[in-house]
């Protein structure tokens, strides 16, 4: 009896992977963290009959994992990397999906003044001299190397006391500088979920050179045998359809657009 | 990945005194040692409180204790947050993603094991050593102390694991730390960070770092008990 229970409960386990074709689809933390992969993840399910298992990183984690072959497909949000990543032949093709632009967030009582600074490098430069608390990523995420283009575009080494490398996700660094009264940089979806809870404001945004594209890449069944490229491409197909476009445009957080599209290639 | 190269970087790492590698060792060390220091002490008479005295609750009390030996890390961390936080009640200290704050949640989480192990110690006593003292006219105080001084091997040992309990303990140093660079990130939040970048050289370093630390309390662990007569 119990035998042939445990020969049942084993069977069972056995075939459930075979039930649903699946995805594995690894995300940045600022998709996760806004709540736009809770809109568009159920909704490719219910189109599809695919289930998706979602694994949650820093944009340099999720290409990693791609050019492993641990996951079918990715989204992230650092172009060039995605472009590596095709043109090493871990991933097919790069596909534009959204775009919105990061921004300069900070205590309201904006210490280091920088409020109204729309020049996004003359925002880090003052944040420097005025040795403000700025609390990185620190994770090689996408907001992360957008952040090092910034310091470097400034002509400065982020290094002093106030300059916190965190390690940990989108969300949690929003927290930590509500916390800290720290300055951090964004995606403007991610902080308009964490807006209120945080009390951060944005203090710089606008600059060109704040743009945020995301994009999706299939991992390639040529190079990685095990991969699920039906479920892949059929994932890739619906998130640059017109259906999937509605419903990131649709998207809102306290009655506001964070996402949009078509990304225009830049 | 090729692990044999990554291991290879590791040992590398190591030998040459990557400062960065030893910062985060030793704020691991510093954390853990004064959380254990902190909660050893409240810990002990407790354990022995409750090993030596009747009152009122002290079933409930010991029951209590042992349940809390297995309370999940990350729930002390939760509740720390909220407590820390800047709205919350203690917000006002500003603590929350200090070390300050690490050392709280591994004192809460050592104690726990502390108490258990010192009332196990004291309840393993030969009783002839208090009823000794008392008999030759010592105060309950010194009474005590001479019953822990003939069980402090077995209390020791309940330091050590307490050690190793907090010294890999990940989820609240994540979340009431925030693994900040230089300050609050110890052993096990930046291996947990360094394998999510796929950064397997440092990761495996400090797993070795850990692991010797693990490996030294045992064998210390194993020295006490030859010690402490108890096989």
């Amino acid at each position: 009896m119990l035998f042939r229970f445990a020969a049942a409960l084993c069977l069972t386990l056995a075939a459930l992977p075979l039930n649903a074709a699946e995805l594995r689809l690894a995300a940045t933390h600022t998709l996760q963290d806004s709540g736009l992969l809770n809109t568009l993840i159920p909704a490719f399910e219910a189109v599809s009959g695919i289930k998706v298992q979602l694994a949650i990183g820093g944009s340099g984690q999720v290409i990693k994992l791609a050019a492993n072959g641990d996951v079918d497909a990715i989204l992230s949000h650092v172009k060039t990397q995605e472009e590596k990543l095709v043109a090493s032949g871990a991933g097919l093709k790069r596909h534009a999906v959204a775009f919105n632009d990061f921004v300069i967030a900070g205590p309201p009582q904006d210490p280091a003044r920088i409020r109204g600074t729309q020049d996004a490098v003359a925002a880090m430069q003052k944040l420097q001299s005025a040795k403000a608390r700025f609390i990185s990523r620190g994770d090689e995420s996408g907001t992360h190397v957008k952040e090092r283009e910034l310091w470097r575009a400034a002509g400065v080494e982020p290094k002093w006391a106030g300059y916190l490398s965190a390690g940990v996700g989108m969300g949690q660094v929003l927290m930590m500088a509500g916390e800290m009264q720290a300055y951090t940089l964004c995606d403007r979806a991610t902080f308009a979920a964490f807006r209120s809870r945080t009390g951060m404001e944005i203090l710089s945004e606008g600059d060109a050179r704040l743009y945020n594209e995301y994009g999706v890449v299939a991992v390639n069944p040529a190079r990685f045998p095990g991969v699920q490229a039906a479920a892949a491409s059929k994932f890739v197909a619906w998130l640059t359809s017109a259906e999937a476009q509605r419903l990131m445009t649709g998207f809102r957080i306290g009655g506001q657009q964070v996402f949009f599209v078509p990304a225009t290639a830049r | 990945m090729d692990i044999l190269a990554s291991t290879r970087q590791a040992f590398a790492l190591l030998l040459s005194g990557d400062a960065e590698i030893w910062t985060i060792v030793w704020i691991s060390l510093r954390v853990s040692l004064i959380a254990l220091a902190v909660a050893t002490p409240p810990a002990v008479v407790l354990g022995y409180a409750l090993a030596q005295q009747r009152f009122p609750g002290r079933r409930i009390l010991v029951v209590l204790i042992q349940g809390l030996l297995s309370f999940p890390t990350v729930v002390v961390g939760l509740i720390l947050y909220i407590l820390l936080t800047r709205q919350g009640p203690l917000g006002s200290w500003q603590l929350l993603f200090t070390q300050e704050a690490m050392i709280m949640g591994q004192a809460v989480i050592a104690f726990p094991v502390l108490t258990a192990f010192a009332l196990a110690a004291v309840q393993g006593a030969d009783p002839r050593a208090h009823e000794t003292a008392v008999s030759l006219g010592a105060s309950s105080l010194r009474a005590a102390l001479t019953t822990l001084l003939e069980v402090r091997f077995a209390v020791v040992a309940g330091v050590f694991n307490g050690f190793g309990r907090v010294i890999s303990e990940v989820g609240c140093a994540m979340m009431i730390g925030g693994n900040i660079a230089g300050v609050t990130r110890n052993i096990p939040t930046a291996i947990a960070l360094e394998t999510s970048k796929g950064d397997f050289a440092q990761g495996i370093a400090l797993g070795v770092v850990l692991m010797l630390f693990a490996l030294s309390i045992s064998v210390a662990l194993g020295m006490l008990q030859g010690r402490g007569g108890l096989k």
